[in-house]
């Protein structure tokens, strides 16, 4: 059937949706592109000559549907690749694992980039003393001080105060709360809590 | 972080995952008129055209596009499911049918069928609104009891919409929960890094071909 | 909504506290506290009543719903009730789950009461659930539910909202008028 290829896009988006970004799949894209050309050059082979003949008439619109149904696949697949990355600007923070950044193609690193710049700039113009940081606080917060115990080392860490602390596995800290909070939320950190 | 995302219930999004796939459900077709050089479409003859009086099963967006107006390319049968047949084992007994074997876009699938001008798209639409009514209670308690009891058995037969509910369901009780036991105070790792981090362990990482 | 926003805004509540401190009057954006006077009662935000009495700056005297008699009497006229029966408080749930975690001593009786309001908590939301059942198996368009409590429709809203999506999508479907809500995309 038609469009099956890109259908496959599709259901490759169904299961990888809930955890990770998968490979940018540039093979199948390839033969999508390659179906649709395809069909596109048949319709126009057969264009000049399909007046009066219905059944030729027939045949090209139903091509000129697997071409639009084709391209609604390739563009959902593309937008919600996005949709993904962009919400993982606001899990990972700004630098993605190493891995999810090997699975996006080259235009999707230099859309996220840009993402990344434009969130940078926007947060910095908010307020008037040096912008508002809105991937921090995401629950109401309840303490000024947090205690926290170091995961994974993860070496020096300097404080608002300019004091230097070593964050080294097992190594527990009392640190300002606005000031960890992205590495708690990065798996660094573990919050204790009485 | 659902505040970042598209609403999932909005299905007339063009990028819609869910809507891409429910309108590739099959329905019967029989064709009107000959269409030229796409026999192979039909894998059970080796003529070059699709001739007139061709039987096909095409996915619903092909269907309604080859019949919408004055097109006619093709008639469109009720596909099975939607049937007298089935529809009475719905209306009987909406909480014993498996939706998601039947499906697993019953509802979604259901909705489109009606713009294809069936003679029984009234009971079909009417089929639809009872069996979601008579399956609300066991889904509305079914996400909101059970707090550690494997729910595969209840999921399982759920149609996917409902699943995407039974889920909005937990969500809710699971977050109360935690904040009646005072876990919401705990800053913690945020869900994607934390599903990153175990696919990792696990060596389940997709690896780049 | 997270519980822990509804909490948030729970914790604008006024209480009554005890100080064992005297300080003149603070001024914040959210209103003035205070002046404090040793041993003299004075309202403030649940937030800062939990934060003095963290800090053993007081002692927290306890909304007068807040003990068993009276929870009794509203326990027994919420299960004779068909429909919600006022609350004393729009957040009587975090209210008495905060004072109990960080004020027991000043609660009496504190876990007959953390009883009785779960007690009270449940027969609402089974009340709840029936209420949002008959309302989808029924051909009604709106409904009124008079008295819940934020934290109450928390429970409920994703799903219900969701549910109603569905639903709307379906009546649309019987009486035609959804036709132009299914996608016409190829």
């Amino acid at each position: 059937m038609l469009a099956e290829k890109a259908l496959d896009l599709i259901r490759e988006l169904q299961r990888t949706l809930s955890g990770t970004l998968s490979p940018y799949n540039e093979d199948k894209i390839r033969q999508v592109l390659e179906e649709m050309q395809n069909l596109y050059d048949q319709n126009r082979d057969r264009a000049h000559y399909a007046a009066g003949q219905a059944d030729v008439f027939a045949a090209i619109q139903l091509r000129h549907a697997a071409i639009q149904r084709n391209k609604r696949c390739l563009l959902a697949y593309l937008y919600n690749r996005l949709e993904q990355i962009r919400k993982m600007r606001w899990e990972f923070g700004s630098v993605l694992p190493s891995d999810v950044r090997y699975n996006m193609c080259e235009q999707e690193v230099q859309w996220f980039t840009q993402y990344n710049r434009q969130l940078a700039n926007y947060m910095k113009t908010i307020g008037e003393s040096g912008g508002l940081d809105l991937t921090q606080d995401m629950k109401p917060p309840k303490t000024l001080y947090v205690l926290v115990r170091c995961i994974m080392d993860h070496g020096e860490f300097e404080t608002q105060d300019g004091n230097i602390i070593l964050l080294k596995k097992n190594s527990q800290h009392y640190l300002l709360r606005s000031e960890c909070e992205h590495l708690i939320r990065q798996g660094i950190l573990e919050h204790l809590v009485h | 972080m659902a505040a970042y995302s598209v609403p999932a219930g909005v299905c007339t999004n063009y990028f819609n995952i869910d809507d891409i796939l429910a309108s590739q459900e099959k329905v019967p077709c029989v064709f009107n008129a000959k269409v030229a050089a796409l026999g192979y479409l039909d894998q059970s003859t080796t003529d070059v055209d699709l001739n007139v009086g061709t039987k096909l099963e095409l996915p619903f967006w092909l269907a309604r596009f080859l019949q919408k107006g004055a097109r006619n390319i093709v008639t469109v049968d009720t596909p099975k499911t939607y049937k007298e047949g089935y529809r009475n084992i719905f209306t009987a007994d909406p909480n014993v049918v498996d939706l998601h074997r039947l499906g697993p876009f019953f509802y979604l699938f259901g909705g489109k069928l009606l713009t294809l001008q069936l003679p029984d798209a009234e009971e079909i639409a009417d089929v639809l609104l009872k069996t979601f009514q008579g399956r609300f209670r066991k889904i509305m308690d079914g996400s909101q009891n059970a707090l550690h009891a494997d729910l595969t058995s209840q999921t399982s037969v759920l149609d996917d919409q409902e699943r995407h509910l039974f889920a909005a369901g937990q969500d809710s009780l699971h977050g109360f929960h935690r904040w009646e036991k005072r876990e919401t105070e705990k800053l913690s790792t945020s869900v994607m890094v934390a599903n990153h981090r175990k696919r990792k362990r696990i060596g389940a990482m997709p690896t780049a071909s | 909504m997270d519980p822990a926003e509804v909490e948030f805004l729970a914790e604008r509540e006024l209480v009554k506290i005890v100080p064992n401190f005297t300080q003149d009057k603070i001024y914040l954006i959210s209103g003035d506290i205070g002046p404090f006077s040793a041993g003299l009662p004075v309202s403030v935000p649940l937030w800062l009543a939990v934060n003095l009495k963290q800090r053993q700056k007081c002692r927290i005297l306890p909304p007068d719903w807040m003990e068993t008699e009276f929870l009794k009497e509203k326990k027994q006229e919420e299960a004779d009730s068909r429909f919600f029966t006022p609350m004393p408080s729009p957040h009587y749930m975090e209210l008495t789950q905060l004072l109990l975690q960080h004020a027991t001593d000043d609660v009496p009786r504190a876990d007959e009461v953390r009883t009785l309001i779960k007690d009270i908590w449940d027969l609402r939301i089974a009340k709840l659930r029936s209420s949002v059942d008959l309302f989808v198996k029924s051909e009604a368009s709106h409904a009124k539910l008079n008295f819940l409590t934020v934290m109450e429709i928390n429970t409920v809203r994703q799903f219900l909202t969701k549910a109603l999506d569905h639903m709307h999508q379906l009546r649309g479907n019987v009486s035609g008028s959804s036709q132009a809500s299914h996608s016409q995309f190829i």
